[in-house]
């Protein structure tokens, strides 16, 4: 008696919640009914916080002129998070039309989601190479956001006074010499130190450094390197260097320097002379120091021993893919949406101005990039000195995980620079034979 | 026997639902995805206990689970000794009691996140100042080494645990028998005496709760950890749930974090049933 009470009475609550959730879902359906039904609804998920006002602003310039769309944009932040929250968009059913994808390994991961966008005008127009990363059997999965490009940032002031002209600076052996220039007149010129190295941040050291002495082993190619079973450090010696170097010259202690410090404390106050980032700081740089950033900045190649063509390190941070399990008007409208965003002129305009990209993409007017470096960038692109991101190549995990971290442990006296070699080359290793 | 009818099934039925909805069925689902090789995509083929088998040779997660042991060890005793000490405090019979109270009971109310942020900046800014000022040098640098970033996540989980736990003290020390105490002060004991032999195992019942609620929760640190330092220096900081964390989200490896946090329940559940189990038969019955 005592048991049938029991289950009589689960039973009772089951059904009694059941009916609290069939209340609760029932909100949804009001959502599409405002544009006559004949509307189709794109849903945009995407990772970059720093566009994302300007971004909207030429959303609604769309909806307005394409009265049977609606687009929705959901801007999760950070690379990290990004994924995460895209997997558990996915995983509750949710998917978004529009989502972000980063380079070879995520289109192995989402390949079954992602349409081919061959025949869209924006994939004709991308620049050349552009769509290495994302290109599978002449299927193109993804469209680029924009190029972005990386080296040493130098305070043009301070090179000036201190007498050094960065355009002669083109070996490590010049690189050293001018550093220790700088040193030595650091007093006079109100430096704490030369550099800011933050080894807190795996990414730049553990992508964005390796990046430059990896990829000519990968022959500047993503996919060379999203192949390769092995990596053999050829330009190891110079990595090195280039790493001493700046941690010497640097404030210390290095291994809990962070990229705000590096950047807004120390950089934009001009309390160091060179920093190694890419254009994406123009912003925060702007934020404290509008002059600076406008025309007190420049942009030289981190130079690699033992190569002599070397230049900027130039990619795309990120694709945008499109969503083939949608309906078909969806992925239609998902892909005229991206084609006008960079190839009209409207979308042009916006891509260049309000976003501040260097655009993927041809036929823009490129003379309106203003700051210095995306033009250093922008420049180096076109006279073809430039190098390959092979970083969106490397195992899942490997650069940051594995190297920088490991960078690290070499930064505070903890490994020898032939540990960090030989554990990297072990944990690429064990990663691609799985 | 109480009767339990559609009423009492009635009010209980939310708590069951939201129970099940976010404990049990993803427990379950969990338990399932650990035995096979899930990318957070596609399910992918059945492994059996090959994740399992895994983790016990990995060196990384082995690593962050014995500098847990480490911390949950020397926090449980940091906070329940800072803890009870407080409490005693602020029972005696002093003026500002209740502003003290509420003094040491405020770092609580603040989010991990923040926490870990505000220490940041003490322990590398103002520990360096300071440092540079009275001129020593183990001042500087914090956070830059393991021992320092163990000390300082030490620091503070008590600065904001202690004042919790103070509070679980209190209550018991204030439900403390006056006649007990008197008696025992008339009859010449002194005043360690008396905290030994009486108010000590008094109070035995909130070590339970307390060394209950520090022991899983510095187990299960995650916030605290990310802001103050991001497992860094070279994931030598870095907890298991962390570690757990950037198993499934930078190395893509869904089913094996899977696996690792079943591991780390089954852990976490053992040590605190253990030890409230110990501690209920230290209690004394009043």
């Amino acid at each position: 008696m005592k048991e049938l009470k029991f289950s009589k009475g689960l039973l009772a609550s089951v059904l009694l919640s059941a009916g609290a959730l069939a209340a609760c879902s029932s909100g949804d359906e009001g959502s599409t009914a405002e544009g006559g039904g004949e509307q189709v609804t794109v849903d945009i998920f995407q990772f970059k916080v720093e566009f994302k006002d300007q971004f909207e602003d030429v959303v609604a310039q769309y909806e307005e002129e394409n009265p049977d769309v609606n687009i929705e944009i959901t801007t999760v932040g950070g690379g990290e998070d990004y994924g995460a929250a895209l997997r558990s968009r996915f995983a509750s059913g949710n998917e978004p039309a529009i989502f972000n994808i980063g380079g070879p390994q995520d289109v192995a991961d989402w390949k079954d989601n992602l349409t081919d966008l061959s025949d869209t005008g924006a994939a004709d127009a991308a620049l050349e190479g552009t769509l290495d990363g994302v290109t599978v059997e002449s299927e193109v999965l993804g469209l680029p956001y924009n190029q972005e490009g990386y080296g040493f940032i130098y305070n043009t002031r301070l090179f000036e006074e201190a007498g050094i002209d960065a355009a002669s600076i083109t070996d490590y052996a010049s690189l050293e010499e001018a550093v220790k220039t700088l040193d030595s007149k650091k007093d006079e010129l109100g430096l704490e130190s030369v550099f800011a190295l933050p080894g807190k941040e795996t990414w730049v050291t553990g992508l964005h450094l390796s990046n430059t002495f990896l990829a000519p082993e990968f022959d500047n190619n993503v996919l060379t390197a999203y192949d390769a079973d092995t990596v053999e450090f050829e330009y190891g010696e110079g990595f090195k260097k280039i790493l001493d170097l700046q941690n010497e010259y640097s404030k210390q202690p290095t291994v809990s320097l962070d990229y705000s410090q590096q950047v807004e404390e120390l950089f934009s106050l001009e309390r160091v002379a060179i920093i190694q980032q890419g254009n994406w700081v123009y912003g925060s740089i702007a934020g404290i120091d509008q002059e600076l950033a406008d025309s007190g900045v420049g942009m030289m190649p981190i130079p690699v021993e033992g190569l002599e063509d070397g230049g900027l390190p130039v990619g795309v941070p990120m694709y945008w893919g499109v969503n083939s399990n949608q309906d078909e008007e969806v992925v239609t409208a998902a892909k005229d949406f991206l084609d006008w965003l960079y190839t009209s002129d409207t979308g042009k305009t916006a891509v260049l101005e309000d976003f501040k990209f260097i655009p993927a993409y041809e036929g823009y007017d490129t003379s309106k990039i203003t700051d210095p470096m995306s033009k250093a960038i922008y420049d180096a692109s076109e006279a073809g000195e430039t190098i390959g991101w092979v970083f969106m190549g490397y195992p899942t995990g490997w650069g940051e995980d594995e190297l920088g971290a490991s960078i690290q442990k070499y930064l505070s006296d903890e490994a020898s620079w032939d540990e960090v070699v030989d554990s990297a080359k072990a944990a690429w290793e064990t990663s691609r034979g799985e | 026997m109480r009767t339990r009818d559609l009423s009492y099934w009635l009010f209980l039925a939310p708590v069951l639902l939201a129970l099940a909805l976010v404990v049990v069925v993803p427990m379950l689902l969990g338990l399932f995805y650990s035995f096979t090789a899930w990318n957070g995509i596609q399910t992918g083929e059945f492994v059996g206990f090959q994740n399992y088998l895994n983790l016990f040779k990995d060196e990384r997660f082995l690593d962050s689970l014995w500098f847990t042991t480490k911390f949950s060890v020397v926090s449980v005793i940091l906070i329940n000794f800072i803890g009870l000490s407080l409490a005693l405090i602020v029972t005696s019979k002093i003026k500002t009691s209740s502003l003290l109270r509420t003094t040491f009971f405020m770092p609580n109310l603040i989010g991990g996140l923040i926490l870990g942020f505000i220490w940041q900046f003490i322990f590398l800014k103002v520990f360096a100042s300071v440092g540079e000022a009275v001129g020593m040098e183990s001042l500087q640098a914090w956070l830059s080494t393991t021992e320092t970033g163990f000390w300082g996540l030490v620091i503070l989980m008590s600065w904001q645990m202690a004042g919790y736990i103070m509070v679980i003290y209190i209550a018991y020390l204030e439900g403390l028998p006056k006649e007990l105490i008197e008696a025992a002060e008339i009859d010449g004991a002194s005043t360690p005496q008396r905290f030994r032999y009486i108010i000590f195992p008094l109070v035995a019942p909130a070590f339970t709760v307390s060394m209950f609620l520090t022991l899983s929760n510095t187990f299960k640190l995650y916030d605290q950890n990310l802001s103050l330092t991001a497992g860094g220096p070279y994931n030598s900081t870095e907890m298991v749930a962390m570690e757990i964390f950037k198993t499934a989200f930078v190395q893509n490896a869904f089913a094996y974090a899977q696996a690792k946090a079943i591991i780390f329940f089954i852990i976490v559940a053992v040590i605190s049933l253990v030890q409230v189990y110990i501690n209920k038969r230290r209690e004394v019955e009043m």
